[in-house]
């Protein structure tokens, strides 16, 4: 009858405490003797330590030995330590970053439309409840503002199965332009859930009688301030200049741009050239260090892009985008961010990362005109050699593995992929783990990590 | 392809590679790369691979650790999706509904619950001397359930401070690690939730994080709606925005997807108390389950307690099921019981729908009553709240009945306090169910 209740076990706070084991009890023989083992152990423990202090006395000689010995070693360590500090001040280390957005072209007004035209709007005015919500044909933009924020606007559009054009443009551009955040953000839900109805094929379950065209999507990026043109090798360190960079809206236009690319089935709002120029300016976003907190927006909507192509466009379109990015993009850390930007989550993803790279290459080595060319110039350079500049071959080296190893179809070539695994060899055995200069180490490091799990 | 020594080989490999770059420190560029390099080589090494497996405890212990403390943006953006990703790729537990036999075609399909799996999260120890002299290093730089509590905590204090250019990358760091543990706990709960089983549910660690003795359950929650208050501030600053891009694009993007992940998590815990009354009512709790105040209750206290945060809280809880059963609960606490049945009336149960409560609204002296003891301003929120969600669950003809009733309740709000001033919600609402009379009938 004491055992704890079923529910008792379980709870924490029912389990009774430790009962204290100090209980009087009649002392034993087997008591007796456990005592004299534990007399005879402490007895033994005091030998040991007497034994212990005597070797101490001896060792601190050996102690002081030692200490002047390591305080000569700190010294050496330090000069070293000082030497190599000088050393990494003359050649610092190089960042990838490009300012690919300029100055902000002053934005286009914000209309709002003509509520005489939105029939929606237009048939309520005589309604008798418009006695209470005052709304007036002039002074609806504020009101339909709240449709939006309140996320009434959507709900209308799907329970009436209509967006109507003034309507859909309004929203498109308040998402773009406005400089409410609040706005921006419903706006761009309000088009992206959209876009995002309806069957996986079949069409959307709202009818939209209004859809941007690249060219809006284009206009915009313009008015950001983004540098169609831009080549970083002829890039200017703009680092100081404070142009004040992308406005929040890029978020939006980005996600939009991501949900436009995967309606192609229902919407195909983009040509293949217009896709392609896409791909290369999210690349070029990817370059600016001031998208790093945008990285998950820009890798969904590479894969996005990427996958708008239908397969047979994607062969000439992949090379087309990497030719297009190769021959701007300077032969620095620039040129590896390009590549490895490209995320190898997909097969597409993969292909493209290695045909960048590919032409990456093709482009550093001017003249060579295929893989087997360009791997026999690497394979070339005399690493021992005083002027090897090992900065570049950390490049060469990069886009190297990345062109091989990110496509089966190279990987599975087997001249190319000897004469890699040669290169790789060569570095991680030629170049000394003394070697101090700049990226000789990283060139070693790289080459022996590859040479162990890649290839 | 993979054999075990290999494996282990890379495992210390990846950590050399780790060690390489002296840890909590990422001062220079050299480091960062170090670090990204590391980042790179485990994506590689468990995502990357066909058939791959998830990255060692440690491993996984490290690029935590990694996203909590380092400082460069770029880093913190990829520790943050790289733990996304293993936890997609990875999934902690899910329902298996192969058939291996044919009798059992009809058998609910089996939780499958990866029990080795790294978890950023210490549950279930709350009574273990372990814990007290546990430090930090020695649980993989996991969080108990504290920890998450003041992580919370500290979320509210920056979100109230604003001083977004000094805190921003904390502010950013905590935002990142909330989501991320939300995710974690949906990736446990959701499966097991979907069991109907309270005792695959109990073991979920939203439950045990809940029902834990190491933090005060009411306070996080008060806490939680706190912050979705305070996330509802929009984000504007043109100063900010001039200084540090970067950071300020990152956080607005950020912010945003924490008011998801919030609404996500409570909406977990709403879910939770629903499967635990269920199982109480069918007996299979028992008292080790302890008791907790359901979260609608808390809710309800803090709605009432601070009227300001209505708007916030129902923007960013987007269950139209949640927003209603909210809603129906508040104006039914304050929705006089008639005080003398007759005889008639004594047996009928209150009509505790949306629709019940709005015609509680067509007797005056009841409309008189609620606007008194809640006010004009939240009765017109709630029912305009009440409304949308509606629209979202009712189908065509109850629809434009739904929209007459609710014309019909604000024109009794108007009739009977002449002096209300309809909120621009309200027009809005009312705006909408004229539209969708005109457009359904």
């Amino acid at each position: 009858m004491d055992d704890p209740l079923d529910f008792e076990l379980q709870d924490d706070l029912l389990v009774p405490l430790p009962i204290n084991k100090k209980r009087k009890k009649v002392i034993g023989l087997d008591d007796l003797l456990n005592e004299h083992y534990k007399e005879q152990e402490k007895l033994a423990e005091k030998q040991k330590k007497q034994a212990k202090k005597k070797a101490k006395a001896n060792e601190k000689k050996k102690y002081d030995d030692e200490d002047r010995k390591e305080a000569h070693l700190n010294r050496l360590v330090e000069k070293c330590h000082n030497q190599l500090k000088a050393f990494g001040e003359e050649n610092e280390i190089p960042v990838w970053g490009v300012e690919v957005f300029g100055e902000q072209k002053p934005f286009p007004r914000l209309d709002f439309p003509d509520l005489g035209s939105c029939n929606f709007i237009q048939s309520f005015l005589n309604n008798r409840l418009n006695s209470v919500v005052e709304l007036a044909a002039d002074k609806g933009d504020s009101f339909l503002e709240g449709l939006l924020v309140n996320g009434w606007l959507s709900k209308l559009a799907f329970l009436s199965g209509h967006v109507e054009k003034p309507v859909a443009l309004w929203a498109f551009n308040s998402m773009l332009y406005s400089s409410k955040e609040e706005l921006q953000n419903s706006s761009s839900d309000f088009w992206c859930e959209i876009l995002s109805s309806g069957n996986e094929a079949d069409q959307f379950s709202v009818k939209v009688d209004w859809f941007p065209e690249y060219k809006d999507l284009r206009s915009a990026l313009d008015t950001y301030g983004f540098l169609f043109k831009f080549s970083s090798s002829a890039a200017h360190e703009s680092s100081d200049s404070n142009n004040g960079g992308p406005p929040q809206n890029i978020r939006a236009w980005i996600r939009f741009v991501t949900y436009c690319c995967r309606i192609k089935s229902k919407k195909a709002i983009l040509s293949t050239i217009e896709a392609e120029e896409i791909v290369e300016i999210i690349i070029c976003m990817f370059l600016d260090r001031r998208f790093q907190g945008l990285l998950v927006l820009l890798y969904d909507c590479l894969q996005a892009v990427v996958d708008y192509f239908t397969d047979q466009e994607w062969c000439s379109s992949c090379e087309n985008v990497a030719k297009f990015i190769a021959c701007r993009v300077s032969e620095d850390l620039n040129c590896i961010r390009t590549v490895e930007c490209v995320s190898e989550d997909s097969s597409r993803c993969r292909q493209l990362r290695s045909a960048i790279a590919y032409q990456t290459m093709l482009f550093c080595f001017d003249g060579a005109n295929n893989g087997e060319e360009i791997l026999k110039s690497l394979d070339a350079i005399n690493l021992k050699h005083k002027s090897c500049d090992f900065f570049k071959l950390y490049i060469h080296l990069v886009l190297a593995k990345n062109w091989i190893l990110s496509n089966n179809s190279v990987e599975d070539n087997e001249v190319i992929h000897e004469m890699f695994c040669s290169f790789l060899r060569n570095c991680s055995t030629f170049i000394s783990p003394t070697d101090l200069r700049s990226y000789a180490s990283e060139v070693r490091h790289k080459a022996s990590y590859l040479l162990n799990f890649s290839v | 392809m993979v054999n075990p020594n290999r494996a282990s080989f890379e495992d210390k490999m990846l950590l050399t590679m780790f060690d390489a770059c002296d840890a909590a420190k990422d001062a220079t560029q050299d480091d960062i790369d170090d670090r990204l390099a590391f980042l790179d080589a485990v994506r590689a090494s468990s995502i990357g691979l066909e058939g791959g497996k998830p990255p060692s405890l440690k491993i996984c212990g490290v690029v935590f650790h990694m996203l909590r403390t380092v400082k460069s943006l770029q880093l913190i953006m990829a520790c943050h999706k790289l733990l996304v990703d293993l936890e997609k790729h990875f999934p902690r537990a899910y329902l298996s509904d192969e058939d291996d036999s044919l009798s059992s075609s009809n058998a609910p399909p089996k939780l499958v619950v990866a029990e080795e799996a790294w978890s950023p999260l210490i549950l279930g120890l709350d009574n273990a001397a372990v814990v007290s002299g546990a430090s930090e290093k020695q649980s993989g730089g996991s969080l108990d359930p504290s920890s998450f509590h003041l992580l919370i905590q500290e979320l509210a204090e920056i979100l109230t401070d604003s001083n977004f250019q000094e805190k921003g990358m904390k502010l950013l760091q905590s935002l990142l690690l909330f989501q991320y543990l939300v995710i974690v706990l949906e990736g446990d709960f959701l499966p097991r939730n979907a069991t109907m089983n309270w005792s695959l549910q109990r073991k979920s660690w939203l439950n045990m994080l809940l029902g834990s003795r190491k933090i005060n359950y009411k306070s996080l929650m008060k806490n939680c709606i706190e912050v979705i208050c305070l996330l509802c501030q929009p984000f504007e600053n043109d100063n900010f925005h001039k200084s540090n891009t970067a950071l300020f694009l990152a956080l607005a993007e950020v912010l945003k997807n924490t008011r998801v992940s919030i609404d996500k998590f409570l909406v977990m815990i709403l879910a939770l108390d629903v499967s635990k009354k269920k199982a109480d009512i069918e007996g299979n709790t028992s008292r080790s389950d302890g008791s907790r105040t359901p979260l609608v209750d808390i809710i309800l206290d803090e709605l009432a307690y601070n009227k300001d945060n209505i708007p916030h809280f129902f923007k960013t809880i987007s269950e139209p099921k949640w927003k209603t059963e909210i809603v129906v609960q508040y104006l039914w606490k304050y929705i006089p019981k008639p005080a003398a049945r007759t005889r008639r009336s004594s047996g009928v149960t209150e009509d505790t729908t949306f629709d019940g409560a709005l015609k509680c609204f067509s007797n005056k002296t009841r409309t008189k009553s609620i606007i008194k003891k809640i006010g004009a301003d939240v009765v017109q929120l709630l029912l305009a709240h009440g409304f949308q969600a509606q629209l979202s669950i009712l189908s065509n003809s109850a629809l434009v009945d739904l929209c007459r009733e609710f014309i019909s309740t604000f024109e009794s709000l108007r009739s009977t306090d002449g002096n209300m001033e309809i909120l621009s919600i309200g027009k809005e609402a009312l705006f909408t169910a004229a539209c969708v009379i005109s457009m359904k009938s």
